[in-house]
């Protein structure tokens, strides 16, 4: 077994408890968290695979495509948090209710 | 060269065990302070016992300067942090006191 | 051997991510989703891709946690505004049926089970494609730049670092939308600790000497404009929690000028290379070095002056108002 199907099988995983995540947790900050592990899920399969392709080094594409993936994924999970932030002030409610 | 090695086997082997040891503090201990006594005492010192380790098996002077300026960068911030932690700690457990007396 | 390490990594990494996903408390959620992002950045390392390690201990792990970290103060230390919606959440809580939840959580097991099934059949089975790396290697010395990642984020792929600084500057105003711009409010005075005041001023000239230290070895190594970006963001945040936000200090046109001055040289950059008759992004390989040094500093002062402002505004977010609410009681 290679060291890239090892971190590539791991992504798998790592997608699917992220996933799970978004649907079972309840809190905000917790959904948030489970979206940035999917991502992480995401990028591990990019970067597995660069290394797969490695000549004299190993494939720059999808390195510099995670390093940007990385930067907007932090972006927008602040975003996020802004938004999560103000819901919980305007209303005090910390996760999504069917009950309105 | 067999010493240099034997000693940074060694160096590394002492540092992992104040790691074990301070997360073991960490995970035991009763309350914050005595855990942050542990974290950063123990683990500080472990990680000066593999910069030492690493610096003997690397042997360039820069990269021996890089990595003790590591240690001494990450001493630094772990102090400062425990203390504020510590400070933080201290004024909510005095906040709480002050409450139940009056 | 060393697979064994990968294995021990990996296996880390998927128990972190479950406990940081179920632990009871959301402050252990925070600190799991640090020790999350450290082994997923061992895993880099191991992937050698230690530029995606730096990034992703520094932005993705550091401060991506520092926002959670300040979240927590609003979510878990502030009592709850209305205790009545508690009250109505705990109410149909109890009125539902246990056993109404048990064919939906089968099935989303079902499903996920399924998902993780096709998902690691199909990376497992992702076709062998060669990959761009001999292409890389043949354009490398047209770049200007001697480590292959900086060439490709700076001159191959320009395009997708200029929108990313778009994308920065979007969240950034989107977080002004919806808390309001707050980033030129003086904070509340804190208690000014010699020893935090001390160590501040020692860090800050260290940090920037180390934020540039990283710009320049982008060059010919692990490091650049995103690495160094967050290095000097993270001095912003330090003066901030000290008290001494960066931006209520600074005249508006220069906070205003450090925000944009990245995405807008890019702008001007390929303006004029379109209007020379290349194509965008497209740099005479004689200047290539100069001009994404160039181009590095600039995006590097523009992320950090973003990040920080994005702290900035969120710590800043909720105080006034649970002031004025304390104060009316």
């Amino acid at each position: 077994m290679e060291t890239y199907q090892i971190y590539s099988l791991t992504s798998a995983v790592l997608f699917v408890i992220g996933m799970g995540g978004v649907f079972v947790s309840r809190h905000f900050i917790k959904k948030i968290i489970a979206t940035i592990i999917m991502g992480g899920g995401v990028f591990l399969v990019f970067v597995s695979l660069a290394e797969r392709d490695a000549l004299t080094f190993a494939d720059p594409v999808p390195h510099a495509l995670v390093i940007t993936g990385i930067v907007v994924a932090v972006a927008s999970a602040a975003f996020a948090l802004a938004l999560a932030r103000r819901i919980y002030q305007l209303t005090g409610e910390e996760s999504f209710t069917n009950d309105k | 060269m067999m010493i240099k090695e034997v000693i940074t086997v060694i160096l590394l082997v002492v540092g992992c065990f104040f790691f074990l040891a301070g997360t073991l503090g960490v995970l035991r201990f009763p309350d914050l302070f005595s855990r942050l006594h542990a974290l950063t005492k123990a683990d500080n010192l472990g990680l000066g016992f593999i910069a030492a380790g690493m610096a003997l098996h690397i042997g360039s002077p820069w990269a021996v300067l890089k990595i003790f300026s590591i240690w001494f960068f990450t001493l630094l911030a772990s102090s400062t942090s425990c203390y504020l932690i510590a400070r933080f700690q201290k004024e909510k457990d005095q906040a709480r006191n002050r409450k139940e007396e009056g | 051997m060393s697979i064994m390490i990968d294995i021990i990594l990996a296996v880390l990494a998927i128990y972190l991510a479950l406990q940081c996903l179920f632990a009871p408390r959301l402050t252990q959620t925070v600190f799991l989703f640090f020790a999350f992002g450290l082994a997923l950045a061992l895993a880099w390392v191991r992937l050698g891709a230690v530029d995606v390690a730096i990034t992703e201990a520094a932005i993705a792990s550091g401060f991506l946690g520092v926002l959670f970290l300040d979240a927590l103060r609003d979510f878990s230390l502030a009592p709850p505004l209305k205790w009545d919606n508690l009250e109505v959440v705990h109410s149909s809580l109890a009125t539902k049926n246990p056993k109404s939840l048990f064919l939906p959580r089968l099935a989303l097991m079902l499903g996920l089970g399924l998902f993780l099934l096709i998902a690691l059949e199909a990376v497992w089975k992702i076709p062998e494609g060669g990959g761009l790396t001999a292409a890389a290697e043949a354009l490398l010395p047209e770049s200007g730049v001697e480590h292959p990642v900086t060439a490709v984020l700076l001159n191959f792929r320009a395009y997708d670092t200029w929108l990313e600084l778009g994308v920065i500057l979007l969240g950034l105003l989107a977080t002004f939308a919806v808390g309001g711009i707050k980033i030129y409010r003086k904070p509340p005075v804190v208690a000014d600790d010699i020893l935090l005041r001390q160590v501040i001023l020692f860090f800050t000239p260290v940090l920037f000497l180390f934020g540039a230290f990283l710009l320049y070895f982008g060059k010919s190594g692990p490091g650049g404009a995103f690495q160094a970006a967050v290095l000097w963001g993270a001095i912003g945040i330090l003066l901030h929690l000290g008290g001494r936000p960066v931006f209520s200090m600074i005249p508006r046109w220069l906070g205003q000028l450090s925000l944009t001055v990245g995405l807008g040289f890019f702008l001007i950059l390929g303006f004029f290379l379109l209007a020379g008759g290349a194509t965008l992004f497209e740099y005479p390989p004689a200047y290539a070095g100069v001009l994404i040094l160039i181009i590095e500093t600039l995006a590097a002062i523009s992320i950090a002056a973003a990040l920080t402002a994005i702290f900035a505004n969120l710590n800043q977010m909720n105080k006034e108002e649970s002031n004025q609410i304390e104060s009316t009681n």
